[in-house]
């Protein structure tokens, strides 16, 4: 079965400052990843270039067997991307949020209010999105990037501000996806069956299947 | 989903945050009011000398009401870190840009349509529909590139100093052609400002490709 993921001698630079050094990364389809590290060790520099918001500097990204540079119009309906910051229009209601994302992904509008059901946020639906709680606001963003059901889920912090309910409904959500996720709580990927790999200082040392390239 | 659905998408998404959250267009329309109230009191102004400087006050707030319009189009989505769920969506870049453009557009037609009245008001100067007609036209070209700009300089620091030295250069053949229409060459004037219009309507989208999804 081809991997989900192929990451090899992924560096990622910004000016002279070398955020990510030489990772090599497989991922298994519908395996869950749980990167954990301190701050500024580089989880979220590698989880933006697998979500394809972002270019390596050097190294080879292959998601689904495409290259992740060159064919990204192809991968991206395939990634639903949730970064640190929830990413919502504080102005729209939970509702017009997601059906905004419905529109461009070419989706009917009642998949919005799966998602809203589904996250257990239907009945903030005709609430701005800047009158939620920021647990609320979490949940609502996790429902946009399920709107097109994407093969690779690639959630930054996804447990921040999270309840335990909250935190137990990733794993539910998760369902048989490709989950790569990043988080200060070990527990967490413990608790979603996670394979837990380390960055330091830019690099992984994961013991199972990620190398230190030097 | 079709290119002009997801543009208008885009385009209805900012309106309605605009309409609600009401940050730009109550702070445009009182710059308009007081740039009028500074003209009539900065200059010692009779019929003659009013009619000749109601076109050059027109253009400058234009040009500087613009400048707040097209510099919020993309601000907006940074500061919600918003833009990558729009990028990763199959509507592409070039109808996010289009989108934004249109509504950029709308706001600063709402602008001028406080602003020729009002010169009519205070300065006592009915402008020439031709010059309405060239205002409208060259706001359709000073979007694109606006807009475009505003894509590019809300990726650096400096991005509130770097719109008005990128953009005010390059708006320079809208004045100069929207001037000429208050001449005896009204017709070829706003000819000319239409194929200005396309010429940057079509460089300034096959720019926005590379420059928001990079």
């Amino acid at each position: 079965m081809r991997p989900a993921i192929q990451a090899r001698e992924l560096t990622q630079r910004f000016g002279r400052q070398v955020a990510l050094r030489c990772v090599d990364l497989e991922v298994a389809a519908g395996e869950r990843v749980a990167l954990v590290g301190d701050n500024g060790a580089g989880k979220t520099t590698l989880l933006r270039l697998l979500a394809t918001v972002a270019r390596p500097a050097s190294g080879e990204l292959r998601l689904f067997g495409l290259d992740a540079v060159r064919q990204r119009p192809a991968l991206r309906p395939r990634i639903g991307w949730l970064a640190h910051e929830p990413g919502l229009y504080p102005a729209l209601t939970a509702r017009e949020n997601l059906e905004f994302f419905c529109t461009l992904h070419g989706l009917s509008r009642a998949r919005a209010s799966e998602c809203l059901e589904l996250l257990g946020v239907a009945e903030d639906a005709g609430r701005p999105a800047a009158e939620l709680s920021r647990g609320r606001r979490q949940r609502l963003a996790l429902a946009r990037t399920l709107l097109h059901d994407p093969e690779l889920w690639v959630l930054d912090e996804p447990d921040s501000s999270l309840d335990a309910e909250g935190r137990a409904l990733l794993g539910r959500l998760a369902g048989g996806r490709t989950l790569v996720f990043s988080t200060h709580d070990r527990a967490l990927a413990e608790g979603l069956g996670a394979r837990v790999v380390e960055l330091r200082s830019g690099r992984a040392v994961d013991r199972s299947a990620l190398q230190v390239v030097h | 989903m079709s290119f002009t659905a997801c543009a208008l998408a885009v385009a209805r998404k900012d309106l309605v945050s605009e309409w609600r959250s009401r940050e730009v267009l109550p702070a445009l329309a009182q710059f308009v009011l007081l740039a009028l109230v500074v003209t009539l009191f900065a200059f010692d102004l009779d019929a003659t000398s009013a009619a000749r400087i109601a076109p050059g006050v027109l253009w400058l707030v234009v040009l500087f009401a613009g400048l707040v319009s097209f510099g919020r189009a993309f601000a907006a989505e940074r500061e919600q870190s918003s833009l990558e769920a729009l990028l990763l969506t199959p509507a592409g870049p070039v109808a996010v840009f289009a989108g934004k453009a249109v509504a950029a557009a709308a706001l600063l037609l709402a602008c001028e349509a406080v602003l020729v009245p009002g010169i009519a008001v205070f300065l006592g100067v009915a402008l020439p529909p031709l010059v309405v007609a060239a205002v409208v036209l060259s706001t359709l070209g000073m979007a694109a590139l606006g807009c475009l700009f505003s894509a590019l300089a809300v990726q650096t620091r400096a991005r509130e100093l770097l719109l008005p030295v990128l953009a005010l250069p390059i708006w320079i053949p809208f004045v100069v052609y929207g001037a000429a229409a208050l001449t005896g060459r009204a017709p070829q004037a706003l000819a000319n400002l239409l194929a200005l219009d396309i010429l940057v309507v079509v460089v300034a989208g096959l720019a926005a490709r590379y420059v928001l999804d990079d």
